[in-house]
């Protein structure tokens, strides 16, 4: 679109224009529960990818307790008979 | 990316966890917290039927105890980076902080390391939603569990299913 404002960059596969970082960036922020309400001419660009880089890695960690918590619970509770029970209220 | 909101999808996704869960506790004496990481990660790319990148190159990778790969990978991304900041620094006197955050963010999504902007939108989005999913799902699970056993009241449950 806009040449003039494109620069080529060193990634590789593909030129990233700013457009389309401003996009990229602007759709991002509203995916970040920190982010969400501020305007985004307020945040920049750099901060609402750092935003997302950290946020995604606290889901990994929270994924982390979680496994941890419920390897714990698995080994300790006989989950067997109660299967069925857990299966059905987990679906309704 | 609407459907990781949705109850039903919770549902599957917890339901089908669960059973993974028990399968794999019956055949190996125990489940370090590693391998149930793994497994909530490929049963939740497997929810995502296909669509996403991100879920293919999840179950695309091998079942390994990740933690010896994961140290070699490392070692070689390290290696990488120092070998080409000096050539990309004399090139282009910058290296954009937008360009290296913008790189960090595609190591974090599996399997988009080359992907141009616009997917890797949709595919950080897609993930995004899906790992917030996984989370709510592993909750209800671990909830429903320390309660003990099967005794679970319906008020409870309902404030969960809402979710």
């Amino acid at each position: 679109m806009s040449s003039r404002r494109s620069r080529s960059r060193q990634s590789g596969a593909s030129r990233i224009t700013d457009d389309q970082i401003i996009d990229l960036v602007s759709k991002l922020q509203q995916l970040i529960p920190e982010l969400r309400g501020r305007r985004p001419d307020k945040v920049s660009a750099s901060k609402v990818l750092q935003e997302t880089c950290n946020y995604i890695r606290s889901l990994h960690r929270e994924v982390d307790g979680l496994s941890d918590r419920l390897s714990q619970l698995l080994a300790s509770t006989d989950t067997d008979s109660d299967q069925a029970a857990i299966i059905r209220s987990l679906l309704m | 990316m609407k459907r990781w909101t949705t109850k039903r999808e919770h549902q599957i996704y917890s339901s089908k966890l669960f059973q993974a869960l028990c399968r794999s506790r019956r055949t190996s004496s125990s489940t370090s917290a590693k391998e149930l990481h793994q497994t909530a990660d490929r049963v939740l790319a497997i929810t995502a039927k296909g669509t996403t990148r991100w879920s293919r190159a999840i179950l695309a990778a091998p079942l390994t105890a990740s933690t010896n790969m994961k140290k070699h990978k490392k070692a070689k991304v390290t290696v990488h980076t120092r070998l080409r900041k000096p050539v990309v620094n004399r090139e282009k006197r910058k290296l954009p902080v937008v360009e290296r955050k913008l790189r960090a963010l595609r190591r974090l999504v599996p399997g988009c390391r080359k992907l141009s902007c616009n997917n890797l939108l949709e595919e950080t989005s897609d993930y995004i939603a899906a790992l917030e999913m996984q989370v709510r799902a592993m909750t209800a699970i671990t909830e429903f569990l320390s309660r003990g056993e099967a005794q679970v009241p319906t008020d409870r449950l309902g404030s969960i299913g809402n979710m």
